[in-house]
Parts: structure tokens; C-alpha cells; sequence
């Protein structure tokens, strides 16, 4: 009798699953027309590494979500396109793709391109169209400054960059106390530099050299020189990735020895251990995400399955770097805030992102009303016998600074 | 006051790989009368051809140079010959847009050779230096230097010791003049740009060794290049000589100085002040 009892149960709560799946996936859903998505990046230019970067992290949500039939708007499943344009570097250009690719493309969502300068300008377009646009790769707060209400960023904002090296370097011992600093003068670089010159004193730092150069020559030599003299304990470089090169081969020529050298953009990349082999050993950097972190995702990949995909995909032995990373986490943005909506309306869907919040691999996705994503921390790397290590904060650490950096000639 | 020494020195250092830069770009210049706006990426080969010789066998970076200068010869002379010989007598724009169009070609055949990664040739004295006092004298960078200036003299010896250089000198001199003594004008320029080009290469092998390079790397030589040649002045080899290393102390010095943000503001001002002054540059000669 207990048992028919409890037979009965179960086929009725069989019954009941089966009717609810029904109600609200209506069976197998139907497939829609596809959505398209539309990216200027820099496939071509100084920056088509970076570009190339960005590009790989959209296309391998790509295939993901497609491989999955699609979007699910209402249960109807809508694949995906993404049309590309490339911006040749130039930042005037990608804001003229974004209005050719909603125009005469009708993208109707814009992925961001590669680096603040160009996302500031395609922001406008974005904008002036009511598209929404979703970007991984301008980190300038003064994107965002101008009360945009279509463009958010899913990665955390400049002044982070390496605001984080200096809470590490507090815990350390013996404390450094001296910081040298090395400025791009792009609006991004800029940005890091004034947040860590405005940070470093309330964490008992000083900074007793600050310098910018022109960000397109990387010939820094003099400025190096000038550096040595003052033997600060902390080297820091707020630019991109060949500058970054440039001043670590110049201070080994010229013997400025830090007990840490922190760099924003450049040591995360696989180039920079390629370019520097063993020279490129104890260098910091302040990182978006890493490999290593250790969020708990609600959706998509895992992790460990984002990094296994990536190196499938792209047949490579090297981990994605946080510039693919994020660039995926700006279509999850998409995913979501679309499912969310329901619809494919731009206006609700630009409302849906505003409410996000979700975890992902790449970590919180949540947005502030400037439509900055400041919930994410940044982490901070280094790299030790030519492998990344996640050092800082501890709980997501895989491994421990090592410090003090020895003097170039001991090592 | 060592200070102001070390920065002197870095100055001249510098100034070497912006003499061994220009140098073909004036030859190119002076002789066949092309502004080639390829200059810079055809440097930007000579560093990947430096950078692969060392990755693949460990070729220490300044034996190849060499073999930089020899590949840089053929690809320069095949495409005076092939291409650049067939609009040598049009306006100086046909020059300009072609040289031009061959820039992007190179460029993106090497972005699709070797993909826009960063690159950089690190052997293992890269990082040493003569310590003398407190000024350090980075062994690398003087060695550029003292390539540029053999360089300089190999050039000078070409034209001024030779029999093929007293012909492209007349073929820069009058081109009509030199082909009715029985000069074959389309060998000559040919071999002009492949002389142009292979120390072009030369210096591209000096360059990978202190910066990273990627296929875009080459635009701001060809800047350089052309700012070195009109401050020197055009036709001599003193000339490119005295450019390159006044342009490079005017940038380092202005680095220390006003800021790196002003170096190449006072370069360009300088370079007017000397375009008004002397329209010829410091040293070139009277056309």
C-alpha cells in the first residue's frame, strides 16, 4: 500500500515537472531569427594583438551559445552572429564601423572594440543609435563620465589597475616605501597612474618620481636613468604591453634595481615571458582575471572548462589572458541581460543591464549607475620562473609573492 | 652632473640606431629622388629576420646582421627592379603613393608570417653593462652605435672608393647624363634601393635587441628616418651622421629636461628652426 502510495507520488510529480517544462519552454523552443551582434576591433595596427585578443574571446562564446541553438528570448531560440569590422588601430575609424555596422549591417547590439580610446568614441555612436553596447576593453572611467545610458563595461575600472600591487606591497616585509612611476599619456594610463599617486600615501607609500611620455614611443631610456638615481623600491608602468618590454630590458641595461616592478598592461600576456625569457621573472602585474581565480559561476563555463575550451579552440598551449577573459564575460553580459528582458527590444535590454547582476568565470558582473562594473576586484600577478602566479588577495591566491626582487646582477 | 653625462650618453646611443636608420633612407632619398615610405618596414624585417635566426638556432643577434643586410639586398633590389623602376620618372606623389602601398603589403605579410605578437631578442649580456662611475654604458645599445658608424663608413666607401658608387652618384648627379656614358640606369637604381634597403635591414637586427617589435613597429623609423635626413641635410653621409645623433640627444635630453611628452615637440621645432635657417639642413649640400 506504501509503495503504490508513494508510486503515485512520483508519477505525479512526473506529470507536473513535465507540464511546467511545458508551460515555459513550449517543448523544444522553436528557433528565431538570428541576433546579430556587431564589433569594430583592431585586427590590423598597433593594436591588433590586443584586437586579436578580443576577438577570440567573442568568438568562443560563439560557438558556445550557438552550439546551444542560440539565445533564449520567450523560449524561442535565436543564434547568434557577430559582424566584424576592423578598426586598423585608429579610434576615430571604429566609431564610424560601429555607425556602418547599425546601419548597413543592423547590428542590434555592439560589442566594444579594443582599448578606452576607441570605446569612448564608439560610446557616442552607440548612444546617438540607442544601441546598447557592451564593452570588455576600455578601462578609462572617463568613458563612462558622461552620463551615457547605453554603454556599460564588464571589467573593472582604471584606477584598480594597480592600486592592488600596492596593497600587497603593505604586507610586505621589509615594506617598501619609494615608488617610481612611468605614465603612458592615453587617458587609460593616465588614469592608473593619478589612482595609485592618490592611493599610495594613505597606505604609507611615497612617490618620488612620476614621469609621462608619449605612449607611441616606446624609448624610455633617459627616463630610466633618471629613475636609477633615486633608487625607489617600487618601479611602477602604467602603459601597454611594449613599453612595459622596453623599460624591463632598459632597467637591467641600466641597472635601476627595484624590489618590485609592477606593470598595468603587458606581463599578463604570454609576449612578455616569450620577448624577456628569464628577465621577465618577478615582475608584477595588476590583472583583471587570471586563470587561477576562483569564482563560483551561476552560468556558462567553469573556470578550468573556460581555460580548456580556449586552448581547444585556438590549439595553443598558452592560458587565455584576462583580455580574452573579459571580452567573453561582455557577451555573457548580452546573454543574460537579453534572457532577462525577454525581448529584443534595445531600450529593455539596455534596462535588463543596468539591473544585472550575475557571477560568471571572470567573476561579479553588476553594473553602477555610471555603468562601470565595480564590483569585481582585480588581482594581482606575478610571474616566477616563467609561469603566472596569482599572488594577491589571498583567498583567490595560488601562490606567494616573492620578494624582494633580487638586483639584476645576481640573478 | 654625471646625471646630465649618463643622459648625453644614452643621447649618442640613441642617436646611432637613428644614423643607422636613416642612412639608407638618405641614400634612397638623395640618389633616386623616392621618399620611401617603406623605409621603416623594411627595417622592421631585418629585426624579425634577427629575431628568427635567434629563436630557431640561437644566432647571437649581431652575427646576423649580416644576413640580414644580404636577405634585405635581394628584397630591395627586386622590388626597384620589378615595381618601383616603372613610375621612377613620374611626379614625386606616384613615388610616394606606391612606396606607400608597398608599406601596407610588407606589413601585413607580416602580420600574417608572424602574427602581431610581441617579439624581442634577449641574449643572455643583454642586460650588462661598462659601469664607469655612476654612469652605465649599456653593451648592446653601444654596440648598435658602433655599427651605426661602421655603417656610416661602409656607405661613405661605396660611394666615395668605388666604381659602382661614383655611378650612383652620377645617376643621382643627372640620370640622362649618366645613361649616355653607358650607365644602366635600371641596375643602378635597383641597386641603389637594395643598398638602401639592406642597411635598412642592418638596422632592424640592431633594433630587435632593445625593443619589442611587431609588424606596426616600423612606422615611427620611417618618421624618424625622414625628420634625421631633413635636420642633417640631404647627400652626404655626414650629414645623416650629425642628424641622427643630434636628433637622438635632442630626445633624450628632452626626456630628462622639459618631459618625454615635450622630446619630439622641440625635435620638430628645431627641425623647422633649421628648415628656415638652412633650408638645406646642418650639412647637406646645395641641390
Amino acid at each position: 500500500m506504501r509503495r503504490e502510495k508513494l508510486g503515485i507520488l512520483l508519477a505525479l510529480t512526473a506529470v507536473v515537472v513535465t507540464a511546467c517544462g511545458g508551460a515555459s519552454g513550449g517543448g523544444t523552443p522553436t528557433t528565431g531569427a538570428a541576433i546579430v551582434f556587431g564589433a569594430a576591433v583592431s585586427l590590423t595596427g598597433a593594436q591588433s594583438k590586443e584586437g586579436g585578443l578580443t576577438k577570440q574571446g567573442y568568438d568562443l562564446w560563439l560557438d558556445w551559445i550557438n552550439q546551444r541553438g542560440g539565445i533564449v528570448v520567450n523560449g524561442v531560440k535565436h543564434p547568434v552572429q557577430i559582424k566584424y569590422e576592423d578598426d586598423q588601430s585608429t579610434p576615430n575609424l571604429s566609431a564610424t564601423l560601429v555607425q556602418k555596422l547599425i546601419t548597413d549591417e543592423k547590428a542590434q547590439f555592439i560589442l566594444g572594440p579594443y582599448g578606452s580610446a576607441a570605446t569612448a568614441t564608439d560610446a557616442i555612436v552607440a548612444e546617438k543609435n540607442g544601441v546598447p553596447m557592451v564593452e570588455a576593453n576600455g578601462a578609462a572611467q572617463s568613458i563612462f563620465s558622461k552620463g551615457y545610458k547605453f554603454t556599460f563595461g564588464v571589467l573593472s575600472p582604471a584606477n584598480k589597475y594597480l592600486t592592488g600591487v600596492l596593497d600587497m606591497a603593505a604586507t610586505l616585509s621589509p615594506k617598501p616605501t619609494t615608488i617610481a612611476m612611468l605614465t603612458a599619456n592615453d587617458n587609460f594610463s593616465v588614469e592608473v597612474a593619478k589612482a595609485v599617486e592618490d592611493y599610495a600615501p594613505t597606505k604609507g607609500f611615497q612617490v618620488i618620481f612620476t614621469k609621462q611620455y608619449p605612449a607611441a614611443a616606446p624609448e624610455v631610456s633617459g627616463l630610466i636613468s633618471q629613475a636609477a638615481r633615486l633608487n625607489p623600491d617600487i618601479v611602477m608602468n602604467s602603459g601597454h604591453l611594449a613599453e612595459s618590454i622596453a623599460i624591463n630590458k632598459g632597467a637591467k641595461q641600466l641597472g635601476l634595481n627595484a624590489k618590485i616592478f609592477a606593470y598595468s598592461v603587458g606581463p599578463s600576456t604570454p609576449d612578455f615571458i616569450k620577448a624577456l625569457g628569464p628577465d621577465a621573472n618577478y615582475v608584477f602585474d595588476g590583472s583583471q582575471w587570471t586563470p587561477q581565480v576562483k569564482y563560483k559561476p551561476s552560468f556558462y563555463l567553469s573556470v578550468s572548462e573556460y581555460v580548456k575550451a580556449y586552448k581547444t579552440k585556438y590549439s595553443t598551449t598558452d592560458d587565455p589572458d584576462y583580455h580574452v577573459a573579459e571580452s567573453t564575460a561582455a557577451c555573457l553580459a548580452f546573454q543574460k541581460a537579453i534572457e532577462n528582458a525577454g525581448s529584443l527590444d534595445a531600450t529593455k535590454v539596455r534596462d535588463a543591464l543596468a539591473g544585472l547582476d550575475v557571477m560568471t568565470f571572470f567573476g561579479q558582473i553588476k553594473f553602477d549607475s555610471r555603468g562601470i562594473n565595480t564590483f569585481k576586484p582585480m588581482v594581482v600577478e606575478q610571474i616566477q620562473n616563467g609561469t603566472h602566479y596569482t599572488v594577491f588577495p589571498a583567498d583567490v591566491a595560488n601562490g606567494k609573492p616573492q620578494y624582494p626582487t633580487p638586483p639584476w646582477s645576481s640573478r | 652632473m654625471s646625471q646630465f653625462t649618463q643622459q648625453v650618453i644614452l643621447g649618442l646611443l640613441l642617436g646611432g640606431i637613428y644614423v643607422a636608420v636613416a642612412l639608407g633612407f638618405s641614400l634612397v632619398w638623395g640618389i633616386l629622388n623616392i621618399v620611401n615610405l617603406a623605409h621603416g618596414a623594411l627595417v622592421i624585417v631585418g629585426s624579425y629576420i634577427t629575431w628568427d635566426l635567434f629563436t630557431r638556432w640561437h644566432i647571437d643577434p649581431f652575427l646576423s646582421l649580416p644576413i640580414d643586410a644580404l636577405v634585405l639586398f635581394v628584397i630591395g633590389y627586386a622590388l626597384q627592379r620589378g615595381v618601383i623602376n616603372r613610375v621612377i620618372r613620374a611626379p614625386l606623389l606616384f613615388t610616394f603613393l606606391l612606396t606607400f602601398g608597398i608599406n601596407l603589403i610588407i606589413v601585413s605579410l607580416l602580420l600574417l608570417i608572424f602574427t602581431p605578437d610581441f617579439r624581442s631578442v634577449t641574449p643572455s649580456y643583454s642586460g650588462n653593462g661598462l659601469h664607469l662611475g655612476s654612469v652605465t654604458i649599456p653593451y648592446i645599445r653601444f654596440g648598435g652605435l658602433v655599427v651605426a658608424f661602421l655603417l656610416a663608413g661602409a656607405m661613405w666607401t661605396i660611394l666615395n672608393r668605388t666604381r659602382i658608387g661614383a655611378a650612383i652618384l652620377a645617376v643621382g648627379a643627372d640620370r640622362d647624363a649618366a645613361q649616355l656614358v653607358g650607365i644602366d640606369l635600371r641596375h643602378m637604381y635597383a641597386l641603389t634601393f637594395g643598398i638602401g634597403a639592406a642597411f635598412a635591414g642592418v638596422a632592424g637586427g640592431i633594433i630587435s635587441t632593445f625593443q619589442s617589435i611587431t609588424p606596426t613597429a616600423g612606422d615611427p623609423y620611417t618618421l624618424q628616418a625622414f625628420a634625421v635626413v631633413i635636420l642633417g641635410g640631404l647627400g652626404r653621409v655626414s650629414a645623416t651622421v650629425l642628424g641622427g645623433l643630434t636628433f637622438g640627444l635632442i630626445e633624450i635630453l628632452g626626456q630628462s629636461g622639459p618631459g618625454p611628452g615635450y622630446a619630439n615637440a622641440i625635435a620638430f621645432v628645431v627641425l623647422v628652426i633649421v628648415l628656415v635657417v638652412r633650408p638645406r639642413g646642418l650639412l647637406g649640400r646645395l641641390a
